[in-house]
């Protein structure tokens, strides 16, 4: 809803501060809601090696 | 350059960015024209606040026959009300300069022009800033045919001075700040009516939500015009003759005072915006998610960017400018709720049931009359509401709406699980406190799943 994906504010805010796409992260919450450890995650997996 | 940030304008919008860009190390200063803390803490929000405590302590006072207690009739000294009214304005608006001064937030006061992208000139002083933060603000429309003179015809401004109680009060425009005042005036003793263009009360609301307000509103003998237009006045010596029009027909209403409140108007020109190459569309000035106008430096915030016209709208938009300015990824991405301070209240976040259904989604509708409250009853309290939307598939809440005692303090929880992602069933496994007027969120949650305890179950859609 919204126009925007299933987020918690501070997930939102996390993938700002580390310039990922919402839309590139994969939720583990209820309907794919992202959660502050699917961004941090998400950031580790496509951080260069 | 002498300031790393400059805001213009000092309402909450101005002083939030200020402050925030201080706290970040930021060499910053705010001009101000008129009055430190904006149109909010001086001529808006608090004063209103203020006078509608007022009113509902009136309108307890004859409440309380009903349960035994008589307070005799209630005597109104209309300027120690002034004065402490304007004692809780001052009280305010200073400390949001010792705010700023203790933010080192150096304040300019003088009327802020732009000269060149980044010069302001206040008075004959020129400033300089490598950023722009423009928080200038609105103010009321006027309309043709209804002239403000300060006295007989005023706008919210010149309503908020009670040096008299009218006998007989029109307010043009059936939204937040004309229903405010009619429920103020008509607290004090005066003979109400409101002129609606639309065809109901606050049109930016949930319609049931509308209705119940007023209904409530009517109960109480306040007048309500929808589909009303107000087309001309004459001033007589026994009032003031108003020609409404509606459905095609006149009618004529004689009144002694008259509030306009048919909207504001955005404070985007005339500061030399456009001649440093700032896009102003009608009066507002668009920004992206970061408050950037087009000229990437020029900053943007509050009531002059876009509606809805609201102190922490322009707050969060302050705070995210600020940030963005400092360097930091910021951008604004929260709902907005709403809240119109009548009694009841009526509170808003989310989408009404048209929007939701309008953006595509199945909806869950649950309704929790506050008549079925125990709360509300032990307070005296027999109308109002709490409508959720929810999404039928995922059962996500999309909107809550709610008329009722304390609206305003309810709708922090609905804001929350929307920011969260909560869903309906989330909100009924939710315990909440008995007796509380907040339980009617968790009731109207079960009701849209027919699971409601103290009312019958109708499922609606
Ligand atoms: C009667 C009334 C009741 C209201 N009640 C509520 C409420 O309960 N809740 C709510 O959320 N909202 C309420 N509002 C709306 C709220 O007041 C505004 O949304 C809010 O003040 C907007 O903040 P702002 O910072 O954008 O601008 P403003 O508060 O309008 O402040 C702008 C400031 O900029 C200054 N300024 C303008 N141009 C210049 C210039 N060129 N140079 C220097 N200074 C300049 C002005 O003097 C002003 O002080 C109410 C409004 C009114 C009128």
């Amino acid at each position: 809803p919204y126009g925007r994906p299933l987020a918690v504010p501070a997930a939102r805010k996390l993938a700002r501060e580390l310039g990922l796409e919402l839309t590139a992260v994969a939720g583990s919450g209820p309907h794919g809601r992202i959660r502050v450890e699917d961004v941090r995650r998400a950031a580790e997996a496509s951080a260069p090696a | 350059m002498d300031y790393e940030v400059l805001v213009i304008g000092s309402g909450p919008g101005g002083y939030h960015a200020a402050i925030r860009a201080a706290q970040l190390g930021k060499k910053t200063a705010c001009v101000e024209q008129e009055y430190v803390g904006g149109v909010c803490l001086n001529v808006g929000c608090i004063p209103t606040k203020a006078l509608l405590h007022v009113a509902e302590d009136l309108r307890e006072a004859k409440h309380a026959k009903s349960y035994g207690i008589d307070f005799g009739e209630p005597k109104v000294d209309l300027k120690k009300l002034e004065a402490w009214k304007s004692g809780v304005v001052q009280k305010l608006t200073g400390g949001v300069r010792s705010l700023l001064k203790g933010n080192k937030v150096d304040l300019i006061e003088g009327r802020a022009t732009l000269k060149d992208p980044h010069t302001v000139q206040v008075g004959d002083r020129s400033v300089t800033a490598e950023k722009i933060i423009v928080a200038t603000g609105s103010e009321p429309i006027e309309i043709p045919g209804f002239e403000t003179d300060g006295e007989r015809i005023v706008n919210s401004t010149g309503a908020l001075l009670v040096s008299e109680v009218p006998k007989r009060f029109l307010a043009i425009g059936g939204s937040a700040i004309g229903l405010e005042f009619s429920d103020i005036y008509h607290a004090l003793g005066s003979d109400v009516t409101v002129v609606e263009l639309m065809d109901e009360i606050v049109p930016t609301a949930d319609r049931d939500a509308a209705k119940e307000l007023r209904k409530s509103f009517e109960k109480r003998g306040i007048k309500i015009l929808t589909s009303t237009k107000a087309l001309n006045q004459k001033k007589t010596a026994d009032g003031i003759e108003v020609t409404l029009e509606r459905g095609g027909e006149r009618e004529t209403l004689v009144v002694d005072k008259i509030l306009v409140a048919v909207g504001r108007k955005p404070r985007g020109t005339g500061l030399g915006l456009e001649e440093v190459g700032v896009t102003v569309e009608r009066g507002f000035v668009p920004t992206n998610a970061h408050m950037q106008t087009n000229v990437p430096h020029i900053y943007a915030i509050g009531d002059v960017t876009k509606p809805p016209l609201l102190a922490h709208k322009a707050m969060k938009e302050g705070i995210v400018a600020a940030e963005h300015a400092a360097g930091k990824p910021a951008a604004y991405d929260t709902i907005v709720p709403a809240v119109v301070y009548t009694s009841p209240e009526l509170a808003s976040v989310g989408m009404t049931e048209q929007e939701a259904k309008d953006a595509g989604h199945k909806v869950r509708v649950g309704v929790f009359p506050l008549a079925a409250s125990g709360r509300a009853m032990t307070l005296g309290v027999s109308e109002g509401l709490v409508k959720v939307i929810g999404d039928e598939e995922t059962d996500l809440l999309l909107g809550f709406h709610m008329v009722g005692p304390a609206a305003g303090d309810m709708v922090a929880e609905a804001a929350l699980a929307i920011e969260m992602g909560a869903t309906l069933e989330d909100i009924s496994l939710t315990q909440h406190a008995h007796p509380t007027i907040a339980e009617s969120f968790m009731e109207a949650a079960e009701a849209a799943h027919g699971m409601a305890i103290h009312v019958a179950n109708k499922r609606r859609r």
